[in-house]
């Protein structure tokens, strides 16, 4: 079949194309152009194989091979192929970029790594939305870690890279930790590795395993995806990383965890109680909320972007709670809606939040620092780049008629929905969710609007941005990419969402791909509950448009228009004067002071007269809470342990033999009996 | 059988109680705590009123007069009285800031109508859902206690409180027995006046009603 | 479709004479003569004959965000219901509305902080505070409608709640409606939220962030910020309070609705400008605590609507 002859070839390709690329690692701009055209080619092949599993039905695919754990095996059902999908048109457009931008690091870091490890991560992601064995499976999580991770470190002589790295890779081996451990007990029920023998197993278990799968598998994939508390790897890794290396990973590496809680809640375990569905619906809450309040204070772009995809898997969660919460009170048609929702979210934040952090690439490159204190009118200097990173960050804020737009109008809807559940306390909590998400809304608007602003507009506040200039063409082509299907997939999204409920369907049992959209219009519930049509708003806004123009240039022609300073009030206009980033959070800054729990010093130099200061110093910094309340205490709990443990070390080595000893007869005497 | 005008009328006295527990929270003056107090005084005395002529118990009727009497006009005018005499701030001071509380008055309402939902699945009373409410202003009131500073306020948090349990006795049972209600009123009434006599007289010995800082009579 | 754009052309056509109004009552409640009620259209017709200066340090932001205002208030205006309930209701519903108010908002933020002064990094920074607290009141509210009247779009709720008499009234439409009327001054730039005539850079939100506009530029930003203000006005009446609204496009219901929406507007005019009258403009870190009544208010007509 076509189908299993081009997965074949999607996954040999890159490898072959890492193997060249490192062994090019001499000649950089060879093995920057292998390494790219590779990973371009194989994630085109990633869409073709999206599209024709959407055509023709799922596909499956059986490793020549036999292991011990049964047989490995690559399924792409609709759930699948929509991720494989996602992740291959970002990977497209970050390779195409990345011709670029990986020339920045010649001379200076191996480049031809940079583009193998690039390929074997595109690869295991690959990989690991369409293994369909646990074992299998695991191998795969475990590659798409390690080779981020050394993705992550890219950077090594960059201070702090490779202790950021190391944050990361702990926090990702807990999260396989309890995944792995969740599997286990899956196959201990079901006897075998393989997915599809895992819905069955899931009948026959108790009540008490499958809630306890339910957290193992919360806290598991959580961790990888960034939810609140588990999140404090991403603001530190992300940033760490090479700008199209954080593209990928905010974008789609997070999203691999969050088709395995789909794939492990809806299609394994099945949604019965609805404390499940209310639980993941307060951790997207708390996620989104603290997310977008840590993003909003940062002055680091890429950070803030970092906590940005907190926020966004938030908004994701809270869209998959409420459909979990429709599943089990039988409301399956409303958790369609909802599923289709998340999912339409889940490629909305993948295309804008690629587009945002190759933006930050650009800026990084042109300028040489992610401050954006130190930034400012690169608007002028760096116009293509800064176009795209405006619509990005349209798109972040949810402005119509854009792709954000469209996933959290259908997240709304869903939640109004609500009023059909039976449960009146479950009725009560989903309207104070809505709540947390508009309040999410408008503070995300706000954080990209200080990102955007303080970046791009009004005057550079530093040389290095003063001598900025527009990156290669390369670049810009892969964020135009990203920008085009921003606005396309925003407006054209009627013809995506029956495409989406094919994905929903065989999850939550009910199709209403017939309903959802009437012609051009996106018709949510029967009954006129609400409508909505993108590519009319869209000609509505730009007929309007133009007819302001027209009208205003006919009643107000005559008026030119004369270029001046900025009215200064007198004092000479210089970077000091324009507002800085962190002037623009301070309001909120203090209004939600018991989130940020700001630790403020202040010292002025002495001088005999209290009225006459010669130099004052203010600090303000966040209390890292979850640092000092959760993982500090656990990471003293574990050291201690650990130093009693230590006692057994006694570096003698009749100690150690004798320690095998002892456990050697132990054995012989049990195994006797 | 119960006319809809009558249950709308108790539904939307119900919603300006409610209400009113969510503005004496949200009220920074001591003027309109006194002033919020005695509104909701008048819809609890207005909605017995409601009770008593759907029911056409006519001892309700007395006790609802009362209770505009009483709770609308004498008590919030003799802490007005009180307040001026001693001449006090008259800014209410919040150990919890107002958004919060009213974040945890919004939460309070939700577990209390949590709490009394299986019970009011069994009410046939026309006011069942008026037992939510009730609960709701009895924790409110607690709450108000809990989180000012100010000895006056904290009366009227308690003040609070008897409203909630004088809602609650219409809404379950059409109203306790007579004797009880009337003990209950002289009670209020005689603690109202000693706290204000006491308030005076705290006043006047150490110049302040400040709770937090007469917590340091305590060394 | 027509009536649609009628009523468009009206609302625009209006919203100068409402804001008019409002400064004209005002004036009254000081004690002060006060300026024309058509004040505002000779204002809009000079500054349109007036060149543009622009900042030399601003990009393309500063000369499109005007234009780009007016078209998001001229779409919200097509999809609200004005004197008949019949409008573009299949290109967008209530939400669509909100979030375009919020197209409008991000680029006047933008707009201020582009020309590099600190008046208008401030406005913005203000501005995006107290949208911060107002949007999840004003969708709290609109939730509210939807489950009173069955439905988020603009016309539909009108016409389920005007065709059914008052059945479908309960409390949870009032508190909705009070935490509506507190979010249009904070939206609105009114007391005590922000006051809409000074120019003193320390209580300024809406102004600073227009400051650096002139012309006819700064014609095209007052018009939007009046219309927006008169949008709000209109769906606080027709949507909370619809009924006298024409349903079914005859004569006499048409003279009925515009009877109806003139009257609705007179009381809002007067209620807003008596609530600014009467109170003193708020620091603006007090000012989380009226915005967390209005949020509080609008959870407790969600809450409501389902205990009572």
């Amino acid at each position: 079949m076509l189908v299993d002859l081009l997965f074949a070839t999607l996954i040999f390709i890159p490898l072959l194309g890492a193997v060249i690329a490192a062994v090019l690692n001499g000649r950089p701009k060879a093995s920057v152009r292998v390494a790219f055209t590779v990973s371009s080619i194989s994630s085109l092949l990633g869409v073709a194989i999206t599209i024709l599993v959407f055509w023709q039905g799922q596909m499956r695919w059986e490793l020549p091979f036999a292991s011990p754990f049964g047989s490995l095996s690559f399924t792409i059902d609709a759930l699948a192929a929509f991720f494989l999908g996602t992740i291959s048109v970002v990977t497209f457009a970050v390779s195409l970029y990345s011709f670029g931008y990986a020339d920045h690091y010649e001379g200076k870091y191996p480049v031809g790594m940079l583009g193998a490890m690039f390929n074997i991560f595109y690869v295991s992601m690959v990989m690991v939305v369409s293994s369909s064995n646990a074992i299998l499976f695991l191998i795969m999580w475990e590659t798409m870690s390690l080779s981020s991770f050394f993705l992550v470190i890219f950077e090594h002589r960059h201070e702090g890279t490779v202790g950021s790295g190391l944050f990361y890779l702990i926090m990702t081996h807990i999260g396989t930790a309890a995944i792995g451990l969740g599997f286990l007990l899956t196959y201990a029920q079901s006897g075998s590795f393989d997915f599809s023998s895992f819905p069955g197993a899931a009948q026959g278990m108790s009540d008490l395993l499958r809630s306890a799968l339910f957290l193992l598998w919360a806290v598991g994939f959580g961790a990888k995806a960034g939810i609140i508390p588990l999140h404090v790897w991403l603001p530190r890794a992300h940033p760490a990383a090479p700008s199209n290396v954080s593209a990928l990973m905010s974008a789609v590496m997070v999203k691999t965890a969050i088709y395995m809680l789909i794939r492990c809640y809806f299609d394994f375990l099945g949604v019965q109680d609805p404390w499940w569905g209310m639980t993941i619906l307060a951790i997207g809450c708390v996620s989104a909320l603290l997310g977008v309040m840590y993003a909003l204070i940062e002055s680091d772009i890429k950070r803030m972007l970092a906590f940005s995809t907190v926020e966004n898997i938030g908004i994701i969660l809270i869209a998959l709670g409420v459909a979990m919460v429709f599943e089990s009170y039988g409301l399956n048609e409303l958790a369609a809606l909802a599923m289709i929702a998340c999912l339409m979210h889940v490629l909305s934040h993948a295309l804008f939040k690629s587009l945002l952090f190759m933006g930050a690439g650009s800026v990084l490159n042109a300028t040489h620092t992610k401050n954006m204190e130190k930034l400012g009118g690169l608007a002028k200097r760096m116009p293509y780049t800064s176009a795209m990173f405006f619509v990005g960050a349209l798109s972040a804020a949810a402005i119509p008629p854009l792709s954000g737009f469209i996933s959290e109008w259908l997240i709304f809807q869903a939640m109004l929905q609500s009023f059909n559940i039976p449960e009146t306390m479950v009725k009560i909590l989903i309207p104070v969710a809505l709540g947390t998400l508009a309040i999410t809304g408008a503070l995300a608007a706000a954080a990209f609007l200080k990102v955007f602003g303080i970046t791009f507009l009004a005057r550079p506040r530093s040389k290095d941005a003063q001598e900025a200039k527009e990156v290669p063409k390369s670049m810009l082509w892969g964020m135009g990419l990203m920008a085009t299907l921003c606005v396309l997939v925003g407006v054209l999204s009627f013809t995506i969402l029956p495409a989406l409920d094919q994905v929903s369907s065989p999850l939550v049992g009910a199709s209403i791909a017939d309903s959802l959209v009437e012609g051009i219009e996106i018709v949510p519930t029967v009954g006129e509950f609400s409508q909505v049509s993108p590519p009319l708003i869209a000609i509505v806004l730009v007929t309007v448009m133009a007819a302001v123009l027209m009208l205003s240039q006919v009643y107000g022609g005559r008026g030119k228009i004369v270029k001046a300073d900025t009215w200064d009030c007198g004092t000479p206009l210089t970077a000091r004067t324009e507002y800085s980033g962190r002037g623009f959070s301070n309001p909120i800054n203090r209004m939600f002071s018991w989130v940020y729990r700001p630790i403020r010093t202040f010292r002025a130099r002495k001088h005999p007269s209290p009225y006459i200061r010669t130099e004052m110093r203010y600090t303000s910094t966040t209390e890292p809470v979850f640092e000092k309340y959760l993982y500090g205490p656990t990471e003293a709990a574990v050291r201690w342990v650990a130093k009693k443990v230590s006692v057994i070390q006694t570096g003698s080595i009749q100690t150690y033999l004798g320690y095998i000893f002892v456990v050697l007869v132990l054995l012989l005497v049990v195994l006797r009996f | 059988m119960v006319s809809t005008l009558s249950l709308d009328a108790i539904n939307t006295l119900a919603a300006v109680i409610l209400l009113a527990d969510f503005m004496l929270v949200a009220s920074s003056r001591m003027r309109s705590l006194t002033r919020i107090f005695a509104l909701q005084s008048l819809a609890m005395g207005c909605l017995a009123a409601v009770v008593a002529f759907e029911t056409g118990a006519e001892h309700i009727y007395v006790v609802a007069v009362l209770s505009v009497a009483l709770k609308a006009v004498v008590i919030p005018r003799f802490i007005d009285y009180t307040t001026a005499k001693i001449q006090v701030n008259r800014e209410v001071e919040p150990l919890i800031k107002i958004p919060g509380s009213l974040l945890i008055c919004a939460a309070i309402t939700i577990l209390a109508y949590f709490v009394t939902e299986p019970i009011m699945e069994l009410g046939t009373a026309i006011t069942s859902n008026c037992l939510a409410i009730s609960f709701a202003t009895v924790l409110i009131g607690m709450f108000m206690m809990v989180s000012r500073k100010k000895a006056i306020t904290e009366v009227i948090g308690l003040l609070i409180v008897e409203n909630g349990v004088f809602l609650a006795a219409i809404s379950t049972t059409y109203s306790m027995p007579m004797i009880v209600e009337l003990g209950v009123f002289f009670d209020i009434f005689v603690g109202v006046i000693i706290m204000g006599i006491f308030a005076f007289r705290i006043n006047r010995t150490f110049e302040t009603i400040d709770s937090t800082v007469l917590r340091g009579l305590k060394d | 479709m027509l009536t649609s754009l009628v009523q468009t052309l009206l609302i625009l056509a209006l919203s100068p004479l409402f804001t008019g109004l409002i400064r004209r009552l005002k004036a009254y409640f000081q004690g002060r003569q006060g300026a024309s009620v058509l004040q505002p259209y000779w204002d809009l017709a000079k500054l349109f004959r007036k060149d543009s200066v622009v900042s030399q340090d601003a990009s393309w932001i500063m000369t499109a965000t005007p234009y780009v205002c007016m078209t998001a208030v001229i779409a919200a205006a097509l999809m609200v219901p004005l004197m008949t309930t019949s409008s573009l209701g299949f290109v967008g519903d209530l939400i669509v509305v909100v979030y375009l108010f919020g197209m409008m908002r991000f680029f006047m933020a933008l707009a201020g902080l582009d020309a590099g002064s600190s008046f208008g990094g401030m406005g913005s920074s203000r501005e995006m505070t107290v949208s911060a607290i107002v949007e999840p009141t004003i969708l709290l509210s609109i939730f509210t409608m939807a489950l009173i009247s069955g439905t988020t779009d603009l016309s539909g709720i009108s016409h389920n709640l005007a065709s059914t008499g008052f059945d479908l009234v309960r409390p949870a439409l009032f508190l909705a409606l009070a935490a509506f009327f507190i979010s249009t001054l904070a939206e609105n730039a009114r007391v005590p939220v922000d006051n809409p005539s000074t120019h003193l850079e320390l209580t300024m939100i809406h102004e600073a962030m227009v400051l650096e506009h002139s012309g006819k530029h700064l014609a095209l930003m007052e018009w939007s910020s009046m219309t927006k203000l008169l949008l709000y006005m209109v769906i606080m009446a027709n949507i909370f309070l619809p009924w006298g609204i024409d349903t079914d496009l005859t004569a006499l219901g048409l003279a009925a609705g515009a009877a109806a929406i003139i009257l609705k507007l007179l009381v809002f005019s007067l209620a807003i400008a008596l609530v600014e009258s009467s109170m003193a403009k708020m620091r603006l870190f007090r000012l989380p605590n009226l915005l967390t009544v209005s949020f509080s208010l609008s959870l407790l007509a969600v809450i409501s609507y389902y205990i009572l």
